[in-house]
């Protein structure tokens, strides 16, 4: 329990530092330790395929990603942000929390739910067996993502 | 819903509330997909949290595996957009983008 | 059979790069529009008797086995399947002469069959999840069809789309797990029995709050509309049409009103929350659209003030009500549709979207001139067209449920719709032909037909009004109309 309220309090961490790090390579490092945290929670959480699906696409693949588009707009002078809102942020955050302390402490035993049929299978029975048609979504969404790429980096010719 | 899923529920609620305070003040392009990107982290942490309080982690994982794939599909149209917005103002910020009024 | 809707236009998208290699305009533009026709063409006559005895569940079974993939057609469905299939094939012929100097032709076709599949794949689908990935879907398809032309504008307002696109999703998404959570199942069913069994005033309340906002967002409802007029005008003509008068209507209202009429059923409360959504962008938007001279901004506008009118008559709750905001969408994809694909003819043409640069277009462009007319007229509720037997059907029952005031605000909205697109018609048809426009065309052979087949469309559909209703229409409205016990009867299957 303290191991996954560490990792859950470690990954805010970092993802707020992603936020508010001024460096843009160093955002992206925030964000890829916190979606290694988020991996290794889900580890933790008994779900290892996401766990490994989180860490090596979202913590690697996408990062990579995020690399390369920093290393593409590379400008002289940074954008500035503004400084105001970056000191207000632990402001606004710690205020943040108080309230969604409230909300769920009040909302403890409070929330109804249905008994859930359990578990039958394996991952891949569930994935498979029982969201097919979520695999022809998933073959859809990949193509319209490379399809979309394609089209935004398609040479244009002289006559256009 | 037993305490845990509650636990769950506030931290993606934080993680909500980063990735659009993110999104209000942040002026780089990439800083605000970043944003989305905490928001996505929320997302799946709300899923797999759920599922693993009601014990049913194997369909909160395909969910989750959807959705990251579908998250992927989206960085990297995003990206795409971010780097041709570049190519044309020479500049990250979006106040460049200004031009139409909304 | 009904899986062909979602299968056809992928299988085609996917090799459609294959194809463009080898030919870069014929076969593509060949490929795409045959999808639409025989998409079209199946709704029409394959699928229309089909529903005559409720509900229709397709199993996949692959080899024999038996493939979890259960779509349920239903007249609601069928609906939104027969309207995709038509403004596609109509934005599809319009592409084959628009799309010339835009390139990567074969690339364009590719994403918009994603997206239609997209948009099919929602309408079809019982399940809470798979509505999200469709809309997705669609979504990332027309990210990069909004900044297809590759220019500042565009990729300004895909960016914009794409930032307050993906919140929304996100937002529907947290919502989907909190619903998760409380029945325990995804699917349409499960979740209205499991919420008929639970006493869940509250958590249900924030779910219906976070549908409303993404929902609303993919809408285009006031107050979450921001993204709508910088999109809509700056993508190509023929993707602001299937934008405008499809995917709007399709990931925004039919998600919605599905959710929230078959799932979780029309209580009281949201049935006002809808209702003041709706009046709210009815009148917000219309006032907007008045200041406006970029023609499509102005047509970006009036649609955000159509979505009101549809969600005001759905939102009413009355099985008059249904009906009415049924046929609006309806009416109003095909009016908006064709107005839209029309200003890309007058772009072409012209070379501007200004309404103050253009006059006297009607001496050069006829055929534009007319059917721009007759568009105009159905979304501003001029009888004998289609817009004015939606507008009145709204009215009629708004009266009939006593909101007197809902229904006099709807009949001033709608003489304040006439009068802009009177402007329209007035500073870029009528009047003095302007100089500059003294050489200009008429637009080329496969615009005017696709503009022309909606026009004849509108008119027909205004004049057989009683038919079209009792054929597409109240099917639909019926489905809606029975509410939760339509979800319940998908139990026995």
């Amino acid at each position: 329990m303290i191991l996954q309220i560490a990792l859950l309090a470690g990954l805010v961490i970092f993802s707020a530092l992603a936020v508010l790090a001024r460096d843009l390579l160093k955002a992206a490092i925030s964000l890829a330790v916190a979606s290694l945290l988020l991996g290794i929670l889900f580890f933790i959480m008994n779900a290892p395929y996401v766990g490994a699906f989180e860490i090596s696409v979202v913590a690697g693949l996408i990062t990579v990603l995020f690399m390369t588009t920093i290393a593409l707009t590379k400008t002289e002078g940074n954008v500035r942000e503004s400084k105001a809102a970056r000191v207000a942020f632990p402001l606004f955050f710690i205020v943040f929390l108080i309230i969604d302390i409230l909300v769920m402490k009040g909302l403890v035993g409070k929330i109804p739910a249905a008994a859930s049929t359990p578990d039958q299978g394996t991952f891949g029975e569930a994935l498979w067996k029982m969201r097919t048609f979520d695999l022809v979504g998933q073959i859809a969404v990949i193509f319209a993502g490379v399809f979309a790429v394609l089209a935004l980096f398609r040479k244009r010719s002289k006559d256009e | 819903m037993s305490n845990t899923w509650l636990l769950y529920m506030f931290f993606a609620a934080a993680l909500l509330f980063i990735g659009i305070y993110c999104l209000l003040v942040m002026r780089n392009l990439i800083k605000l997909f970043i944003g989305i990107e905490v928001i996505s982290k929320a997302v799946s942490l709300a899923l797999i949290g759920t599922g693993f309080a009601k014990k049913n982690i194997l369909i909160a994982q395909a969910l989750t595996v959807t959705f990251i794939v579908v998250e992927v599909s989206m960085v990297a149209t995003a990206l795409a957009l971010i780097i041709n917005v570049f190519r044309h103002t020479k500049s990250l910020d979006v106040r460049k983008l200004a031009k139409l009024k909304g | 059979m009904i899986f062909l809707f979602i299968a056809l236009p992928l299988i085609v998208a996917g090799i459609l790069p294959l194809v463009g290699k080898i030919s870069k305009r014929f076969l593509p533009d060949l490929l795409a529009n045959g999808v639409f026709a025989v998409l079209l063409a199946c709704a029409v006559f394959a699928l229309r008797p089909m529903i005559g005895n409720g509900p229709v569940v397709q199993q996949l079974s692959w080899l024999g086995e038996s493939v979890n993939i259960r779509l349920v057609l239903d007249g609601f469905s069928l609906l939104m399947l027969f309207v995709v299939s038509l403004v596609s094939l109509a934005a599809g012929l319009f592409s084959i002469d628009y799309m010339e100097h835009y390139g990567g032709k074969a690339n364009y076709y590719s994403l918009f069959l994603i997206m239609v599949a997209g948009m099919n794949g929602l309408v079809l689908t019982t399940d809470l999840f798979n509505i999200y990935l469709f809309l997705e879907v669609a979504a990332v398809a027309s990210y990069a069809l909004v900044a297809f032309g590759l220019e500042h504008d565009e990729l300004e307002a895909s960016f914009k789309y794409l930032m307050l696109s993906a919140v929304a999703s996100g937002f529907i998404l947290l919502s989907i797990a909190v619903i998760f959570g409380l029945t325990g199942g995804l699917s349409f069913e499960a979740v209205s029995s499991g919420l008929a069994g639970l006493d869940v005033k509250y958590p249900l309340a924030v779910c219906t709050a976070f549908f409303i906002l993404g929902f609303g967002l993919k809408a285009a409802l006031v107050p979450f509309h921001a993204w709508l007029p910088d999109a809509h005008p700056s993508a190509p003509a023929p993707i602001s049409a299937m934008l405008s008068g499809l995917l709007i209507k399709v990931s925004g209202i039919y998600a919605m009103t599905r959710v929230f009429l078959s799932v979780f059923g029309l209580s009281p409360a949201l049935s006002t929350v809808l209702m003041y959504l709706g009046v709210i962008s009815m009148v917000v938007a219309a006032f907007l659209a008045l200041g406006q001279k970029d023609i499509k901004r102005m047509l970006a506008y009036s649609s955000i003030s159509q979505v009101g009118y549809i969600v005001l008559g759905i939102g009413l709750g009355t099985p008059l009500g249904i009906l009415g905001g049924l046929f609006h969408l309806f009416n109003h994809a095909l009016a908006k549709s064709l107005l839209f694909l029309n200003s890309g003819s007058i772009q072409q043409s012209t070379g501007t979207r200004n309404l103050d640069e253009m006059g006297g277009l009607a001496k050069r462009m006829p055929f534009t001139a007319a059917t721009t007319l007759v568009g105009s007229l159905s979304i501003a509720g001029v009888p004998p067209l289609n817009g004015f037997w939606s507008k009145l059907i709204i009215i009629v029952a708004l009266v009939q449920a006593k909101h007197w005031t809902f229904a006099v605000i709807a009949i001033l909205t709608s003489v304040l719709t006439l009068w802009y697109y009177l402007l329209i018609q007035r500073k870029a048809f009528f009047g003095k032909l302007n100089e500059r426009w003294k050489e200009v065309r008429e637009a080329p052979f496969w615009m005017t037909a696709a503009t022309l087949a909606l026009a004849l469309l509108c008119i027909v559909t205004g004049v057989l009004f009683a038919l079209m209703v009792k054929d597409w229409i109240q099917p639909a409205a019926d489905v809606l109309a029975n509410g939760v016990q339509t979800t319940f009867s998908l139990l026995g299957f």
